[in-house]
């Protein structure tokens, strides 16, 4: 590809403090392993692996939660996210006012998120129900809700981590929908799947963890 | 004996039959098929559509013998019959007896040009002979002749790929795909052809398009809102951060009222009920204070209570916050602000209670009372840099948060909220009031109680020291930024 890389991966590692007190000796676990990685614009890229093999590890390091122990990842200017399901949700708030609060978590002001509700309200098929306390909610209406604010954010690269499993099938197939569009429109998207099947179906390229 | 005639029998039966065994052929289950077919083929040995049912299952299956065989026998019987044109002509190209297959063809044009499936064969063996203008020829003819039939639309699409013509084959497709949606060959075959041409982008996007509609193959939108995108992060603005600590705060509090039956009322009757315990233990029981005490003891209380919940909530903010840490990418000293705003916010009425308490004492409201307000920010600004530093401390020590309620019990005993600073050995005062809660009780007492301006210079002296902790808490947490999630985590 001629194009530059917006986020560059260089031989990033990441390892996790396991156990540890005043009467035990520190033990680790590597994480990652020296990951080399280039994310271009607008590609649809897929990560593989299993259980354990560092996948959310990886999208944490790069949506920038987490930041490596070795190597470097170097961002060119671009706002990335992980889709955050039901992102600090409350339960004794409305579905509204949790749609607000996880919206502005997910880096939107007040005023944006407010400008969105209704298009929040319809996806998430919740009628009436989104002026009543979450915690009144079957957890397939959370979902929704959860579903319907994460993605109306469209940052440069959006991070996508396992919610095509997600819901009830119909509302399944609807999110996956919205996710082929945001693949279709030119953000770049890092999805990350266990499912072999859904990275083909999807993805430009796939790495292997 | 032969009663088995197609006529005495009810014609439903047979149709379905037929259709049994046509399910399976096109099922693709051609062993199954073959069995099915072999009954009809007993059943109803005369029948001209099971006898060419047959036949076209045995081609399907490159069994030229077979078909071969009862070809002959549909030859005798039905002599006539179209199938023998189509049938006959594909088992003599089979055999490679191509003139045959063509002379027989060429009959099928002439006697049945009405047949769709006169077109479609000869395009097909036309496609075989590598004669594609030929080919190109009779499928226009079927496709005039049979606008709305599939079959020879995908054909003209199937002609510019046997042609190795990719890009045709695309653009054939895209049209047989708008007046055909529902077909799978429009998306499918025409993948394949993306493919080929070697663009894996159009090839993969156009199976998508088979499971969710054409729309995913329209060219691409600019990103929607030019507001939503290319833009700072909120989180890395203090516009943005700031919005977000008081929407949550907000939010939190709401939250919280909703809980309880008498909701926001708590506010008031909370502290109203710890002031009722003080007041029996030590006014009534202990005799303690006289007259006067209860204002003593509120201008004391309320504004420990303040440190005191502030405190409290703030130890263990950042631990409370690690699984949104963990989801978001959002600065960690957000959740002690949270915790501590919200602290404060509860505040608000009490101190409002307070004010008119004292009041109502007799303490008439005067010009002195205007210093409340830089003694309470000196007090807002403490509490804040003791709040984010502990809240920072915490996760890396978390016994820490053990030792807190203890620390805020002794500090409320050494703060002088029951008694008078001026009630201890003189020789200690200076010492006591070193303790900025000590010292800002003796400063609230001065103000409301004797009408008096406090020590404004000790309290500029504890602006800046209150301010430098802050500033060091700040560049502690953006310091400490990337280590919270991790220790969190741990």
């Amino acid at each position: 590809m001629t194009q530059q890389p917006i986020i560059s991966l260089r031989d990033v590692g990441v390892r996790y403090k396991r156990a540890g007190s005043i009467f035990r000796k520190t033990q680790y676990y590597q994480a990652l392993k020296s990951i080399n990685l280039d994310i271009y614009p607008g590609e649809t890229l897929g990560i593989l692996g299993r259980n354990g093999a560092g996948k959310s590890t990886l999208l944490k390091v790069i949506s920038g939660i987490l930041k490596p122990d070795s190597g470097e990842i170097i961002n060119r200017g671009a706002s990335v996210s992980l889709l955050a399901l039901q992102a600090g949700f409350d339960p004794n708030l409305s579905g509204r006012d949790n749609a607000v609060l996880s919206g502005m978590l997910q880096g939107y002001s007040r005023k944006e998120i407010e400008s969105k509700l209704e298009e929040i309200q319809d996806f998430s098929e919740l009628g009436d129900f989104f002026y009543e306390p979450v915690r009144t909610y079957s957890s397939g209406m959370r979902t929704r809700l959860g579903f319907s604010v994460s993605t109306t954010i469209s940052p440069d690269v959006l991070l996508i981590d396992e919610v095509l499993s997600v819901g009830d099938k119909e509302f399944r197939k609807k999110a996956e929908q919205v996710i082929i569009q945001k693949i279709q429109s030119q953000q770049t998207i890092i999805l990350v799947s266990h499912s072999e099947q859904q990275i083909i179906r999807l993805c430009e390229r796939s790495i292997i963890l | 004996m032969n009663n088995y005639n197609s006529s005495s029998f009810p014609t439903s039966c047979l149709e379905e039959a037929l259709e049994w065994a046509r399910t399976a052929s096109q099922k693709g289950n051609l062993d199954k098929a073959v069995t099915r077919w072999e009954v009809l083929l007993k059943a109803f040995p005369n029948h001209p559509p099971v006898l060419f049912g047959a036949i076209a299952l045995y081609l399907q299956r490159d069994d030229i013998e077979n078909a071969n065989r009862l070809y002959q026998r549909a030859n005798e019987q039905f002599p006539d019959h179209q199938n023998i044109l189509f049938h006959g002509a594909q088992i003599a190209q089979k055999l490679g007896d191509i003139s045959r297959a063509e002379a027989l063809l060429e009959t099928a044009r002439q006697n049945f040009p009405d047949k769709i499936e006169t077109w479609l064969q000869s395009t097909n063996f036309a496609l075989t002979q590598n004669l594609y203008e030929q080919a190109e020829l009779y499928n226009q003819q079927a496709r005039s002749l049979f606008a709305d039939h599939p079959q020879p639309h995908k054909q003209y699409a199937e002609i510019a790929m046997q042609r190795s013509d990719w890009q045709t084959a695309l653009i054939r497709w895209e049209s047989f795909r708008k007046q055909f949606p529902e077909r799978p060959a429009g998306y499918l075959l025409a993948a394949e052809a993306a493919e080929k041409a070697g663009d894996k982008k159009l090839a993969r996007k156009l199976k998508l398009a088979r499971e969710y509609g054409e729309d995913i193959l329209a060219e691409a939108e600019p990103a929607d809102d030019p507001s939503f995108y290319k833009r700072r992060h909120r989180h890395a603005t203090f516009s943005g951060l700031t919005e977000l600590i008081w929407t949550k705060a907000v939010f939190n509090l709401r939250s919280e009222t909703q809980r309880n039956y008498l909701s926001y009322l708590w506010w008031i009757i909370e502290p109203l009920l710890h002031m009722v315990v003080y007041f029996l233990v030590f006014g009534f029981l202990l005799q303690r204070g006289g007259e006067g005490f209860i204002t003593f003891l509120l201008t004391g209380l309320i504004p420990y209570m303040w440190f005191n919940k502030a405190m409290s909530s703030s130890n263990n903010s950042i631990i409370a916050g690690q699984g949104l840490m963990l989801q978001v990418a959002i600065p960690s000293i957000v959740f002690p602000l949270v915790t501590l705003l919200q602290a404060t916010i509860k505040q608000i009425p009490v101190y409002a209670v307070l004010l008119g308490f004292v009041w109502l004492q007799g303490h008439v409201p005067n010009f002195h009372w205007w210093a409340l307000v830089p003694i309470i920010a000196v007090q807002l600004l403490l509490t804040v840099t003791f709040g984010t530093l502990l809240a920072a401390l915490v996760p890396f020590v978390r016994d820490v948060s053990y030792l807190v309620p203890t620390g805020l019990t002794f500090l409320m005993f050494l703060s002088g909220v029951f008694y008078s600073y001026e009630s201890i050995p003189p020789a200690w005062q200076d010492v006591f009031l070193m303790n900025p809660l000590a010292f800002l009780l003796k400063c609230y007492r001065e103000v409301l109680i004797d009408g008096v301006w406090p020590d404004f210079h000790m309290l500029g002296i504890w602006t800046i020291i209150a301010s430098t902790g802050l500033v060091i808490s700040m560049l502690a947490y953006k310091k400490l930024r990337y280590v919270f999630p991790r220790v969190v985590l741990a």
